[in-house]
C-alpha cells in the first residue's frame, strides 16, 4: 500500500485513463463514499453509507497506522 | 437495512451487476465492451438496454457478493483494492463514450428484469444527472501541509561550562522552549488551512460544482506531510486545461504541496441530483 501512494497522479489532461497508476485512496474514495443513486436487490450494506464508512476508516486506518495524525479528531473538515 | 442478502438464493445463482448508466446512443448501444473484465469471477461484461438508457452490466456469482463475503472483504485491503479497480475500469471504459452515471461499489440485482426496473424507475434522475455531467469531468485536488523542519535544538545558553550545576531558570528555558514548539506547530497548521482555503476558493471559481472528501490526516510512506484540503470539482471540459494553469499558479504562489488528479468519470457528482 505503501508504494501505492508513491505512484505520481497523473497531471496532465488526457483521455479518461485506465486504472492503473490510479492512487487506491483517491479511488476509494469515489468507488464507495459515493452517494447512493440507486438502490441495489442485494448487499445493501455495501452502499450503505454508514458501513461505508466504518469499513472504510478502519481500511484506511490500517494503512496509515504507521504515521498517526498529528490531531485528534483526524483532520481540518 | 444490513443483512438483506437473499440466504435462500441457490448458491450457484448468477445476479445482475451494474457498473454504470448511460444514455443509449448509437455510441453507446454499440460499444464493444467484451475485453473487459469486470468483477473477478464474473461472466462478460455487456450492455442492458432499457428504453432510453443502457446500463453496463455483467452477471456475477450470487455467492461471491453477499453481504457476509462483502464484510470480509472490506477489511482486506488487496481484495477492496482488486475490486475497487475492476469496478472503476469498467465505469471509465463505459465512460468513453458519453457521459455515463458510475453506480456505487455492487449494486446488484436478482436478474436483468429487476436492474431494468430500477432504471426505468429512475429514468428521470439518470436524464438529470447525465445532462449535468455531459461534458464535464472530476478532478481530485489535494493540499498538503510540507513536511515538519526538524525542531532545531536550540543552544542551551544556560551555564557557560559543563561542570557547574544547571543556572536557575533552565527549568523555566526548557518549558518556553516547548510552549514555542507547540505555538509554531499551531502557526503552521492554521497558515496550511488558510492555504487550503484560498485554493478551494480559486478553484471553485473554474468549476461547475465542488465537493470536499474527508482528509487523509498524515500520508503513510513517512515523509511527514500532512492532507489539510480533499476537494474535487465538477469541470467542464473546455476549462480543464484552465484548472491544470491555475493549480500550478497556486502551488507556486502558495508553496504549498497541490496534487493534480483526473480526469474522473464524475464519480462524487452523481449523488445529489
Amino acid at each position: 500500500m505503501a508504494a501505492e501512494r508513491a505512484v505520481v497522479p497523473w497531471d496532465s489532461p488526457e483521455p479518461l485513463s485506465g486504472p492503473i497508476g490510479v492512487p487506491l485512496v483517491d479511488l476509494l474514495d469515489r468507488v464507495l463514499a459515493t452517494g447512493v443513486v440507486v438502490s441495489g436487490d442485494l448487499v445493501i450494506a455495501i452502499a450503505d453509507v454508514p458501513l461505508v464508512r466504518v469499513s472504510l476508516h478502519a481500511l484506511l486506518s490500517s494503512v496509515s497506522e504507521r504515521v498517526p495524525a498529528p490531531w485528534a479528531d483526524g483532520g481540518p473538515l | 437495512m444490513t443483512h438483506r442478502a437473499h440466504r435462500d438464493q441457490a448458491p450457484d445463482t448468477g445476479v445482475t451487476y451494474v457498473f454504470a448508466v448511460c444514455r443509449g446512443t448509437r455510441a453507446t448501444r454499440t460499444a464493444d465492451v467484451t475485453g473487459l473484465v469486470g468483477m473477478p469471477g464474473g461472466a462478460a461484461v455487456r450492455l442492458l438496454p432499457s428504453g432510453p438508457l443502457t446500463a453496463v452490466v455483467q452477471t456475477v456469482p450470487a455467492a461471491d457478493f453477499t453481504d457476509e463475503v462483502w464484510q470480509s472483504r472490506l477489511s482486506d485491503p488487496r481484495e477492496i483494492e482488486r475490486y475497487a479497480r475492476a469496478h472503476h475500469e469498467v465505469v471509465s471504459a463505459a465512460a468513453a463514450h458519453g457521459p455515463a452515471v458510475p453506480l456505487p461499489l455492487a449494486t446488484l440485482y436478482h436478474d436483468d428484469d429487476r436492474a431494468r426496473r430500477a432504471l426505468d424507475d429512475e429514468a428521470h434522475r439518470f436524464h438529470r444527472v447525465l445532462k449535468r455531467i455531459a461534458h464535464h469531468a472530476e478532478w481530485g485536488v489535494k493540499v498538503y501541509e510540507p513536511a515538519t523542519a526538524p525542531e532545531v535544538a536550540e543552544p542551551v545558553t544556560v551555564g557557560g561550562g559543563g561542570l557547574e550545576a544547571p543556572a536557575a531558570g533552565a527549568g523555566l528555558a526548557y518549558l518556553n522552549r516547548r510552549r514555542g514548539v507547540q505555538e509554531r506547530r499551531e502557526q503552521r497548521r492554521e497558515r496550511a488551512l488558510s492555504v487550503a482555503e484560498s485554493v478551494d476558493a480559486e478553484l471553485r471559481e473554474v468549476a461547475a460544482a465542488s465537493r470536499r472528501l474527508r482528509t487523509h490526516g498524515a500520508v503513510p510512506g513517512g515523509d511527514g506531510r500532512v492532507h489539510v484540503l480533499n476537494a474535487t470539482y465538477l469541470v467542464a471540459e473546455h476549462r480543464s486545461e484552465e484548472l491544470g494553469v491555475l493549480v500550478r499558479g497556486l502551488g507556486e504562489r502558495t508553496g504549498a504541496m497541490i496534487e493534480l488528479t483526473g480526469p474522473w468519470v464524475p464519480y462524487s457528482f452523481v449523488g445529489e441530483v
